[in-house]
């Protein structure tokens, strides 16, 4: 334990903070669009996801470290820095998620606690993403692909995914309560799947 | 005695004719094609090549307006925009990131011809997009029902947004070295693509690539009223803007660097301005004119004894519609099976592409109107409107018959059809064949109730030679006014209905 408190600050020093800041600050200036007229307000729904979007793919960056060969070697485990940094990034992540609920005007804001899972499920899978990179390659840096992935996935689920299964529902839908549970799922997926991931491997692949 | 004979020795560095330019055209064919065989790029060619084969695969459309059919090529390619904007912009920072940069230093190319090479690359990603709309609107051009022009204004829009894309892309490296930049770019532009394809009313939706009309009204060319070729202007002209900024970024400031800059930009501010001029005097007269008097612009021709009046680019649809008056007077009875028909083209342009006016019956005799879409339903629906002509006398009259009339009507309107029931189904407006419903035509609907709908359905079910004959024994009984669904049942000797009989 005391190793970890120690290991606190250099993780945040090397945590891609320019990057995730500056998805945050698209995230808002997109949900800021929501108090630019009457049909930027119907559409208030569709610019938060833009904005989760936004952020997530910041987030995808978050496990990009230049000097993960170097630190290989650290009697820490995989898992345990990898959680120092998502415990790092969520009072941040958590700030920025108030701030732009803030932002938008509260009449025609989504129901809180469902977006809220909209946005915690993207987040989580973009770590995953990152994770998942982590663990499957030897890359120091994995954001940018997981980055065009997650967007990939994005735009393939909105112009693909069956109706049957909808996620990406307007709030007056009578699908929305569904399409929740079904976002439920999607996180709890993503955090097993992301938990799985962050195991190290007990050997190194080799290659010649 | 010897002699020494020197040769002047070769130069070990020559002045190549093409010098960097030759080398900027090698890179731009290496990054080409890294820049289309990427993991995006190719997913969304994919995506795009798959989703218009699939549409081109509909039945509906076998007769295309190519007025509209080069409209069509315009949405798709902004997914290989985007794709190839995320592609540009990580291979413009690759050197960056693998800090490869120092490297080039000793190399012939300054940072601004390798820039040159990037954009080169993104000109070939648009290259082969201008294919793929070419292959589309080519496939549509051919089918043996199409008619009309299409424009390449709008058939540019497709890889003109692809080069737009990419060269933002390419201009956002040169900007923000940052990694996250373009795909937060691509947030902005999912966003926009998805929600603003130009559907507001005013001259500002034509600052964005795609323009998309609110309706599926099909005019005539001359009357479309959209400014394709400025657009296309506009948009090469900001997408050349973006692409010798970034090489200005870059440090290419020679003087035909920015003079093409200064050119590129004039030639944004042309197309951007003529574009929002909005509907010239000309225009609107022209188009008032074809609503209200189309006879001035149309060709008329005679096909056994009936008139087709079309505007000219219809002029080979006229045999479409030949085939089915046939049919219907075919099945027709009394003075009805060689009464002759005007048939009318008609549109309601006034209110431009995005307005889709009803159009009002017609009141002079044995006249009819028929629509600028063929194909699918609009097939029954010209065919219930003959039959109501020939039925009524005209239009109007047709429109307002609130008897069982209707029931001699829908059988030559549907009658002749491979499958009856199904055009039965197509022509109703809640696609019901039970019950009563209101049925489309090309002008005001007509009504048919339950009872109606009951007997109609047993005439459907008999063979198709005996129906035929019972209706044109009884022509005259069926056709006279004020005829019951019982008495018509009775006439055509099938059981009587019991459904309602109240028209609405």
């Amino acid at each position: 334990m005391p190793l970890t408190r120690q290991l606190v600050l250099p993780v945040h020093r090397t945590l891609p903070w320019g990057v995730v800041g500056m998805a945050g600050v698209a995230g808002l200036l997109l949900t800021a669009l929501t108090r630019t007229g009457e049909s930027a307000e119907r559409l208030s729904a569709y610019l938060l996801r833009a904005a989760i979007l936004a952020f997530a793919v910041g987030l995808a960056f978050l496990l990009d470290d230049p000097a993960r060969h170097t630190t290989a070697a650290v009697p820490t485990p995989r898992p345990v820095r990898i959680a120092l940094r998502v415990a790092l990034a969520a009072p941040a992540a958590a700030a920025w998620w108030t701030a732009a609920l803030l932002l938008v005007p509260p009449g025609v804001r989504p129901p809180v606690g469902d977006i809220t899972l909209e946005a915690g499920a993207a987040c989580v899978l973009a770590v995953t993403g990152a994770a998942a990179g982590v663990r499957f390659t030897e890359v120091a840096r994995p954001g940018l692909p997981v980055a065009g992935g997650l967007l990939t996935t994005a735009v393939l689920v909105m112009l693909f995914w069956p109706g049957r299964w909808a996620l990406f529902v307007p709030v007056e839908d009578e699908r929305w309560a569904a399409a929740h549970d079904r976002w439920g799922v999607v996180l709890a997926g993503a955090v097993i799947l992301g938990a799985v991931c962050a195991v190290e491997p007990l050997r190194r692949r080799v290659r010649f | 005695m010897t002699t020494v004979v020197e040769k002047p020795l070769a130069p070990g560095i020559r002045n190549e004719p093409g010098g960097p330019s030759k080398a900027v055209l090698a890179l731009a064919l290496f990054e080409s094609r890294r820049l289309l065989t990427r993991i995006p790029v190719l997913l969304a060619f994919a995506v795009y090549l798959g989703w218009t084969v699939w549409r081109a695969g509909r039945a509906w459309g076998d007769y295309p307006a190519l007025q509209d059919a080069d409209r069509a090529t315009q949405n798709a390619p902004m997914l290989v925009g985007l794709a190839v904007l995320l592609s540009v912009n990580q291979a413009a920072l690759r050197s960056r990131r693998h800090d490869t940069e120092r490297h080039f230093a000793v190399l012939l190319l300054p940072h601004w011809c390798r820039t040159v090479a990037h954009a080169l690359s993104v000109v070939a990603a648009a290259l082969v997009t201008a294919v793929c709309v070419a292959g589309q609107f080519g496939w549509e051009a051919l089918r043996p029902g199409a008619i009309g022009q299409g424009s390449v204004g709008e058939l540019l829009v497709g890889p003109l947004t692809v080069l737009l894309s990419g060269l933002a892309g390419l201009l956002m490296a040169g900007l923000v070295r940052s990694v996250i930049a373009a795909p937060l770019l691509v947030v902005f532009g999912l966003f926009l693509f998805a929600f603003f394809s130009g559907t507001s009313d005013d001259a500002s939706r034509w600052l964005l690539p795609a323009v998309v009309e609110a309706t599926s009204n099909t005019l005539p060319s001359d009357l479309m009223g959209r400014p394709a070729g400025w657009h296309a202007l506009y948009l090469a002209g900001l997408a050349l803007t973006l692409g010798l900024v970034a090489v200005l970024v870059a440090g290419g400031r020679k003087p035909a660097v920015l003079a093409g800059t200064a050119g590129a930009l004039a030639m944004t501010l042309v197309g951007g301005v003529a574009q929002s001029g909005g509907d010239s005097p000309q225009l609107v007269k022209a188009r008032e004119r074809a609503t209200v008097h189309p006879e001035q612009v149309q060709s008329c021709v005679r096909r056994d004894g009936s008139t087709y009046c079309a505007f000219p680019e219809w002029g080979p649809r006229v045999g479409d519609w030949a085939a089915v008056v046939d049919r219907v007077r075919s099945l027709a009875g009394g003075g009805a099976h060689e009464q002759d028909v005007v048939v009318r083209q008609r549109v309601e342009a006034r209110y431009g592409l995005s307005g889709d006016g009803a159009l009002t019956p017609l009141e002079r005799p044995h006249e009819v109107t028929v629509g600028t879409q063929w194909g699918g339903n609009r097939v029954p629906e010209f065919s219930a409107a003959v039959a109501g002509v020939l039925i009524a006398g005209d239009e109007k009259a047709a429109t307002s018959i609130c008897d069982a009339r209707i029931i001699p009507l829908m059988w030559l309107a549907v009658g002749w059809a491979s499958e009856p029931l199904d055009a039965l189904r197509r022509v109703r407006l809640d696609d019901s064949i039970t019950g009563s419903a209101l049925v489309l035509q090309p002008t005001d609907g007509l009504s048919m109730t339950a009872a109606q709908t009951e007997v109609l359905r047993a005439l459907l079910d008999l063979p198709r030679g005996e129906a035929g004959a019972r209706v044109k024994d009884r022509w005259r009984e069926l056709t006279a006014p004020k005829v019951t669904a019982a008495r018509a049942a009775a006439l055509l000797d099938l059981p009587a209905p019991d459904g309602e009989d109240k028209c609405l």
